[in-house]
This record gives structure tokens, C-alpha cells and sequence, in this order.
């Protein structure tokens, strides 16, 4: 193997994700030097699209929560502001939250954004539920407080603040949606609907913590959701272009294969597939502890603390997506909504069972961009996209010679179940079609079994507990931090950008104190 | 508000604080089993992709006046990848100090891509292709791309019964397609229109007429012969006819662009919809300038900066190759995307109807080499192919 031997780099960020982009920009305004390593072509990993016929796809983004508008920013347009990239983008609003519909005909309902719409709907729908959907988002609106006040500080809360601050956070914290919901006497039906959002953080509402849902949907419905025009691969080109004029470095198709260390374990370069080292001391990698720990790393440097704190953790959703360009518009062909969840049932947990299986699985986020934004492709056609989750490897059980097919069938059955939920005929209007399955996903951006959620957040994993410990996670490795879906503040785009945020800020801090 | 699921409001205080103990003591009692070095679906995307892979020519065989069969093995695996029946590999060569590649669709079949054997029909049309007809010999190592591209089959956009239209080396497509539905993986009705200039320009009769046994309906249609058993004149619309509902298939053509241009005309009165035709690409080739002027290419390619002539009719992949710099390349017709490269200063323009860069590339500055010819000095970051 040929060795070639570069300048050295304050730091080197593994992997051009979302949280990998996001922790690059940190760094270099922090005043050091970054490489960031990709081993495809593009920047964004999920962040990005393609192009089929006239059609130019979203390769992943249904919308990015918390956004707001420029007067009333919410924190990831006010985090896209300092790091330089909110005025690279033409960002457009989402038109509504969501669109409901359980195919055991229990739910068809569509929710509005804002917090008094949302719930008079509610009232609409399910007579008797405002009391208890008001005291949801009083109670949602002191989790985001609380955790805004714990991001401030860096994760290091004073308790007794907290206490006296926050105490229904506190109280609340421990317990899962369904157990406060119960709490909060809502009735079943009105807990239905507003649970609709669960598959976007793919841990059905027993298991998932209160305050991660919670967050989540006080950020959907106050501050609206947005969308870049030019699809992720905007927002990718944007963070790349600004780690540029910051005077950073990016490779693409340069995968680091190997994590290097010295006689003391502590992290001296990265290498490349061909043999390339690139000095450094510190790695953001913006993929899972799986890989890392599992490949990268050189094994003397791998503890027995590393493995078994890695193997606790469990992978969440693999991910499948069907996109559809139809050469009819979605006024022809009577598609109303941007967003559709449809469900078999609106039990998650035992639709989380169902989506254990392949052959089970009949649950799809359903986006179609038109009507977000009518110029998304040409006059008199539309686009949709279609995603569902796997909750086991089942999809590993594919074999070489049935994968087209195999692609094909859940495809088909996603296209069947949305026209007899809608009643809006799609299939003859097909101009192009693409799939990407767990294998699509494992492909480009090499994540274990095609997981596009990293580890779930469910039971003892759960976020707080996760952003309590963030000091005490960073200690496995000195060194070496984790941006992206995998990373601390789990996946979807706000989360990643987030972490890598936080990732590259910490890391600036650790450079500094090295110094002194 | 104030809320409370326990009976005391500090039980669930109490609750929360054992979250962290709880979270420490779980992740210390993860079983200490080595960490996975695999995964089946990972490599399951490994074997459909691996990217480049190292072959062997393993033989030679002539197969028609102006187009040469090539055999391929693999050399860092047993098999090639499963593919979907009308896909393309590129094949990289160092010929003469330059670095050389070129799309070829895969002739054989998804199944004896498993068996380890990889079938290219090459038509003597240019530098690369004349190499691979005339030295290229049983031993030579190349290197090649995985399966990709989109002209094939698509179970929930195509109809049923799918017509096939191939002009000169257009053919070897269709016969994988062909092969395909032989052996079962592909489930639609192929009818196949073969057009040549005389059979001695005719590949692959025998096997065609095996395939016609087992399903394939062939029509060959000669333009300048008059033969028992053959079609004479063009693939128009009337001939077409005879054999099947031009309004109830899906067209999938590969040939030159005269091809195209007649049988789209030809089909125009029927009003189909732009999903019923699919056409193969075509690479992206030099422009026809009086007076190239040549420019000077300054290329990023990680922490290195070379410096290589262009010339204005020629792309900027082709300057980086004659340099022997190993830029990344797969279709060269502008559509895949491999080669996306970032612009930094310079003028250039873009081949006609070949600009497939997505619409934030086009704002910030992306190009893709393969069909960007340069109109100034110019410079440009571009990835390593590895």
C-alpha cells in the first residue's frame, strides 16, 4: 500500500452528513483547521437528491421542524443563521402539519400548524379534548424552556433551577407520551391523532420518552416547517460551499477506513483506503459507534467499555423509500396534502410490531413536494415520496437475485394502500419511478443494516438521560466525538445539525484547553 | 399547571433522577461480544455495488463487420454483480500513457454476471473502442465500474408487452433483456426490432434465434439488402405495426441518434406519452470547432494541483484523462453524476441537451466534467477516483 503523508489538521471530520457539515463550520470558525473525509461523491449523506427524467428528487427531507420564520426564528434557522448559511438558501414554507389517516377507517384527519388551530381541531375531531390538549403544549412549552436552559449551560443544569424552574418537566420527565398522556386524562381518540408524528422518530409511544415527543411537536406546531427549493442537496452544497470560504478542506470519495493511534492510545491520524494518513488528534465522526468502534479504530486502542456500551444500544428504523414523478399534477390527480401519515392502526405499538416485518409493514410517510411547492417540477406533473421503516433486519434476509423484486413488491404496496386510502389513481400517471431500500441506504451512506434512525431512543436510551450524560459519553474516547443521526441528540435533520453543532463547538473547546 | 402521575408529585422527581444512574448502568451491561465487522445487508450492497472492480479479458471473439465480443472475469471476486438487464459498465484502461474509458452496455445476462462471466459488445468507433477490437487481447487486465444507469425495466412504470429497437451496437442491451426474460428474472413480452445496413453488419443471429425459441419475437430489418426471412427498408411505424399495438408497449431504444430521430418521428402521430419511450445514452464526444484554441486546466484533486492543457472542443474529462489524471467517470453523457466536480474561475459551456446537474449545482457552482468544454483558462476541484 502506497503511503502518502498530508499536512496535519486540527481536526478531521469523518463523514459530510448533515452533522459532519454543521461540525466543520464550528471548527473552522473556531479558528482551526478541518478536513472533512466523504466517501461518496456528494455532500449531505441523506441530505441530498437525484435526478430521473425531468424530475429532480428528494432524497430524504419531508420537512425541517423548527425553523420559523426570519422575524421569528426558531433554533435551526437561528443555527443555520451563525453558521453562515441561512441567506445561501431559498427556503419555503409547509403548508400544514400533517395528514392522518389509519386504514381500519378509525382516522382521516388533517392538523394545522399553530398551537390555538391546532388544537380547536382537535376539539373538531374529538369533543372534550381542548383541556387536556391545552395542558399538553403548557407542558410542552416548559420542556422546550427547560432543554433551551440545558443547552445554554451545556448540559451542566443546576438542579435546584431546574427544580424550581422546571419541576413539571421533572416530573413529567421520567415517563413515557402514553403514560402522561394518560395523565393528562386525554381522551384515547385526541391521543391518536397527536401521536401521528411518532414514525418520524420511529419509537412507538410506549417506549418513547415524553419530553423527546414532546420537544418535538411544540417545535413542529409553533414554528412551522420549512424546506430549501432546490431540495437538501441545497442545504449540502450551501455548508460545503461555506466550509470552503472558511478556508476548510473536503474529499469526496475519500473514505477513511482506519482511526490511527500512538503508544498512548490517543488519536493520531486517519488513514484512507489507499494508504493516505492525514495527521490529527481529533475526529468528529459523523457515523455510528458501530463502525467506529466495531472497524475503524485500531483494535489495541478498542476497550471492553467501548464493545459493551456500544452492543447495549439497539438500532432503530432501516429505511425504504419509493419516489414516484407522475406526468399528471396533484390538482389532476386529486392529491390535496403535502404530508400524509397513514397507518394501519393508530396503536403505534402495535404497529411498531408490524413493521417488524417486511411482509407486515403497510405504514408510509407520504410526501408529495407539489403542494409545498407547485415548482418543484414541471408544469402539469408532480412528485411524491413514499418512506416506511423496518423495525428488524428482516430486509438482511433478501437475497442477491430477489432484490429488484423484492424492491418492487413493497413498492407496489405502498402505491396500492395510498390509492385506496386517498382514492387518488397514481399508478398510470408513473413517468419515472426509484427505489431505495435498507441496501440503497447501507450503500451510500454505510450505515449498519441500512438504518437511516441510528439508535433508538426508547426506554433507558431515551434523550434525557442521552443529554445528561453527554460529558460522561465523550469521556469513552477522548478525542473523538460523534455528529449525525448516531450522535447524542438522535436522527432527522434538526437533530443532526444540532449534534454537529454541538460536536464542533465541543470540540473547539477541547482544542482550546489542550492549549492551555 | 401541575402535573403529577404519582400520588406525590416527588416520586416522579425521584423518577427522574435515576434516569442517568439507570442509562450508566445499561450501557456497562452490554454483552462484551466483538462488535460486528458485517452486515448482511451491507454486504448485500457490496456485492450489487462495489464500485470498481478488476477484471481479466478472458476472450475474443468477432461479431459482426465493425463489432468485436470482449469476455470478461473477475479478478478480485468470483462474480459480478446481479444487474437489471440493460444497464452499462465502464471500462479503464491505460493505452498509450493516457488514461482511457468508455461506457459499454453488458451484453450477458444478470444471471452469468453471478456465473462470473461479464459480455461486452464493442462497436470500432473510436480510440478506445478500435484499442479494444484490435490489441486488447485474452490477459489483459482493466478496470471497471459497477452495473449502473437506468435504461432497463421498470416493473411499475412499464407496460407488459415492451417493444425493443436497437440500430449497430444498440443491440447488445436488448439481447441482455432479452436473456433476462429467458431466464425468468424479468416477467414482460419483448418484441425486437434489429436494424442493420446487410446481415454481415448483423451481431448475434445464432443467439437470437435461440432466444427466439424461447419467447423473444425477432424482427431484423436490413436497409441496403434484400433477404428471405429479413425486413427490408427502415424500422418505421408501418413495418413496426405488423407486429404489434404501438399504443399498448414501452419502447426501449439504443442506437446512434439518426436512429433515435427517425423512430421518434415515425412515432409521433401516435401521441404517446413521454414514459412509453426509453432511450439508451449516448456519450458526450468532441465538438466540431474549426480552430480549437487550448486553454489551461488547473485541477485540484485533494491536496494536489496539476496543471493540463484543454482543448476547446474537447471535454474536460478528456484533457484530465490525456493528462493520466484519474478523474471519476461512468456515464459520460452528463446524466449519472459521478463526475460532479466543483467550478472554481473560468468560462465554459455545456454540451447541448446534456446539462443533468441538479438545480442547486447550477447555483453553486458544480459541473460535470464529462460533457463541460472549457472557454477560458480554467480551474477546477475534482475528487480522486479510487
Amino acid at each position: 500500500m502506497e503511503k502518502h503523508t498530508v499536512k496535519p489538521y486540527d481536526v478531521v471530520v469523518i463523514g459530510a452528513g448533515n452533522g459532519g457539515l454543521a461540525a466543520a463550520i464550528r471548527v473552522l470558525q473556531g479558528g482551526y483547521s478541518c478536513l472533512v473525509l466523504e466517501q461518496h461523491n456528494l455532500p449531505g449523506g441523506f441530505a441530498t437528491s437525484f435526478k430521473r427524467g425531468r424530475f429532480e428528487f428528494e432524497a430524504s427531507l419531508h420537512e425541517l421542524n423548527d425553523f420559523g420564520s426570519p422575524d421569528q426564528p426558531g433554533d435551526i434557522r437561528t443555527l443555520f443563521r451563525d453558521l453562515g448559511v441561512e441567506d445561501k438558501i431559498d427556503w419555503i414554507r409547509i403548508p400544514e402539519a400533517y395528514h392522518l389517516i389509519t386504514t381500519d377507517k378509525q382516522y382521516d384527519c388533517e392538523m394545522p400548524f399553530g398551537i390555538e388551530a391546532f388544537i380547536d381541531k382537535m376539539e373538531q375531531y374529538v369533543p372534550g379534548s381542548r383541556k387536556s390538549m391545552t395542558e399538553f403544549f403548557e407542558l410542552c412549552n416548559e420542556v422546550r424552556d427547560a432543554q433551551t436552559y440545558s443547552n445554554s449551560v451545556n448540559g451542566n443544569t443546576d438542579s435546584s433551577y431546574m427544580k424550581e424552574h422546571f419541576p413539571n418537566f421533572i416530573k413529567a420527565g421520567s415517563y413515557s407520551v402514553n403514560e402522561v398522556l394518560d395523565a393528562l386524562h386525554m381522551p384515547k381518540k385526541a391521543q391518536d391523532i397527536l401521536n401521528a408524528y411518532w414514525c418520524y422518530l420511529g419509537v412507538d409511544c410506549d417506549r418513547m420518552s415524553f419530553l423527546h415527543y414532546g420537544s418535538m411537536v411544540i417545535r413542529y406546531i409553533t414554528r412551522d416547517a420549512w424546506m430549501p427549493k432546490m431540495r437538501s442537496h441545497e442545504i449540502s452544497l450551501a455548508l460545503d460551499t461555506r466550509i470552503r470560504e472558511l478556508g476548510g478542506d473536503i474529499w469526496y470519495l475519500s473514505p477513511a477506513e482506519k482511526i490511527l493511534t500512538d503508544d498512548e492510545n490517543r488519536i493520531r491520524a486517519v488513514r484512507l483506503s489507499d494508504g493516505t494518513e492525514i495527521p490529527t488528534r481529533h475526529v468528529i465522526a459523523n457515523c455510528s459507534p458501530h463502525l467506529v468502534f466495531g472497524k475503524m479504530l485500531e483494535e489495541k486502542s478498542v476497550t471492553e467499555q467501548m464493545v459493551r456500551a456500544t452492543n447495549a444500544r439497539t438500532f432503530a428504523g432501516r429505511g425504504f423509500t419509493l419516489f414516484l414523478g407522475l406526468n399528471k399534477s396533484a390538482e389532476e390527480l386529486g392529491i390535496k396534502s403535502h404530508n400524509y401519515f397513514i397507518y394501519d392502526t393508530a396503536d403505534s405499538v402495535k404497529q411498531y410490531d408490524m413493521m417488524r416485518k417486511v411482509d407486515t409493514n403497510h405504514v408510509q410517510a407520504t410526501v408529495c413536494l407539489n403542494n409545498a411547492y407547485p415548482g418543484c417540477s414541471p408544469e402539469g406533473t408532480c412528485m411524491m415520496y413514499f418512506t416506511t421503516m423496518f423495525m428488524s433486519d428482516d430486509w438482511g434476509n433478501v437475497s442477491e437475485t430477489d432484490y429488484f423484486k423484492a424492491k418492487d413488491r413493497v413498492a407496489d404496496d405502498m402505491i396500492r394502500v395510498f390509492e385506496r386510502e386517498t382514492g387518488c389513481a397514481i399508478r398510470d400517471a408513473i413517468e419515472e419511478i426509484a427505489v431505495a431500500s435498507p441496501t440503497t441506504y447501507a450503500r451510500y451512506c454505510g450505515h449498519p443494516q441500512g438504518v437511516i434512525y441510528g439508535y433508538e431512543t426508547a426506554d433507558w436510551d431515551s434523550l434525557m438521560p442521552r443529554m445528561m450524560m453527554m460529558k460522561e459519553d465523550a469521556q469513552l474516547f477522548p478525542g473523538l466525538r460523534f455528529a449525525g443521526g448516531y450522535a447524542m441528540r438522535s436522527s432527522g435533520y434538526s437533530s443532526a445539525y444540532v449534534s454537529g453543532d454541538l460536536s464542533g463547538r465541543q470540540t473547539v473547546g477541547d482544542l482550546k484547553r489542550e492549549v492551555r | 399547571m401541575k402535573f403529577k402521575k404519582q400520588l406525590f408529585g416527588f416520586q416522579d422527581m425521584l423518577r427522574f433522577k435515576k434516569l442517568v444512574p439507570n442509562r450508566r448502568a445499561a450501557l456497562a451491561a452490554g454483552p462484551d461480544t466483538p462488535l460486528p465487522k458485517s452486515y448482511r445487508t451491507n454486504e448485500l450492497a457490496h456485492r450489487l455495488h462495489p464500485g470498481y472492480m478488476e477484471v481479466e479479458l478472458t476472450a475474443v471473439r468477432p461479431l459482426s463487420a465493425n463489432m468485436t465480443e470482449l469476455t470478461f472475469r473477475r479478478v478480485d471476486e468470483t462474480a459480478f454483480p446481479f444487474f437489471r438487464a440493460g444497464q452499462y459498465v465502464s471500462l479503464q484502461a491505460e493505452v498509450d500513457g493516457s488514461l482511457v474509458s468508455r461506457p459499454y452496455s453488458i451484453a450477458s445476462s444478470p444471471r452469468d454476471a453471478l456465473a462470473g462471466k461479464l459480455v461486452l459488445g464493442i462497436e470500432r468507433a473510436g480510440f478506445f473502442s478500435e484499442y479494444l477490437c484490435t490489441r486488447a487481447k485474452p490477459g489483459d487486465r482493466m478496470r471497471m465500474t459497477e452495473p449502473s444507469g437506468e435504461f432497463h425495466y421498470e416493473t411499475l412504470r412499464d407496460k407488459h408487452r415492451i417493444v425493443g429497437i436497437a440500430g449497430g451496437s444498440g443491440i447488445t442491451p436488448l439481447l441482455s433483456m432479452a436473456r433476462s426474460m429467458a431466464e425468468g428474472d424479468e416477467d414482460y413480452e419483448m418484441t425486437l426490432f434489429y436494424g442493420a445496413r446487410d446481415t454481415r453488419h448483423l451481431a448475434y443471429s445464432a443467439e437470437l434465434a435461440d432466444l427466439a425459441v424461447k419467447g423473444l419475437r425477432v424482427v431484423q430489418v436490413l436497409s441496403d439488402e434484400e433477404k428471405d426471412g429479413y425486413e427490408h427498408g427502415f424500422i418505421s411505424a408501418q413495418l413496426m405495426e405488423k407486429y404489434v399495438d404501438l399504443t399498448d408497449v414501452t419502447f426501449f431504444l439504443c442506437g446512434p441518434q439518426a436512429m433515435y430521430n427517425f423512430v421518434l418521428k415515425e412515432l409521433e402521430p401516435y401521441h404517446l406519452p413521454l414514459k412509453a419511450v426509453h432511450k439508451d445514452a449516448t456519450c458526450c464526444g468532441a465538438l466540431d470547432l474549426e480552430a480549437p484554441r487550448t486553454f489551461r486546466l488547473t485541477v485540484h484533486m485533494r491536496d494536489a494541483v496539476h496543471t493540463v492543457d484543454a482543448r476547446e472542443d474537447e471535454t474536460l474529462l478528456a484533457a484530465m484523462e490525456r493528462a493520466g489524471l484519474d478523474a471519476p467517470n461512468k456515464c459520460r453523457a452528463g446524466g449519472c453524476g459521478f463526475c460532479h466536480s466543483k467550478w472554481l474561475k473560468g468560462e465554459f459551456r455545456i454540451a447541448d441537451g446534456r446539462d443533468g446537474r441538479r438545480e442547486a449545482d447550477r447555483k453553486f457552482g458544480f459541473i460535470h466534467p464529462c460533457v463541460t468544454y472549457p472557454l477560458s483558462d480554467l480551474e477546477i476541484d475534482v475528487p480522486v477516483a479510487e
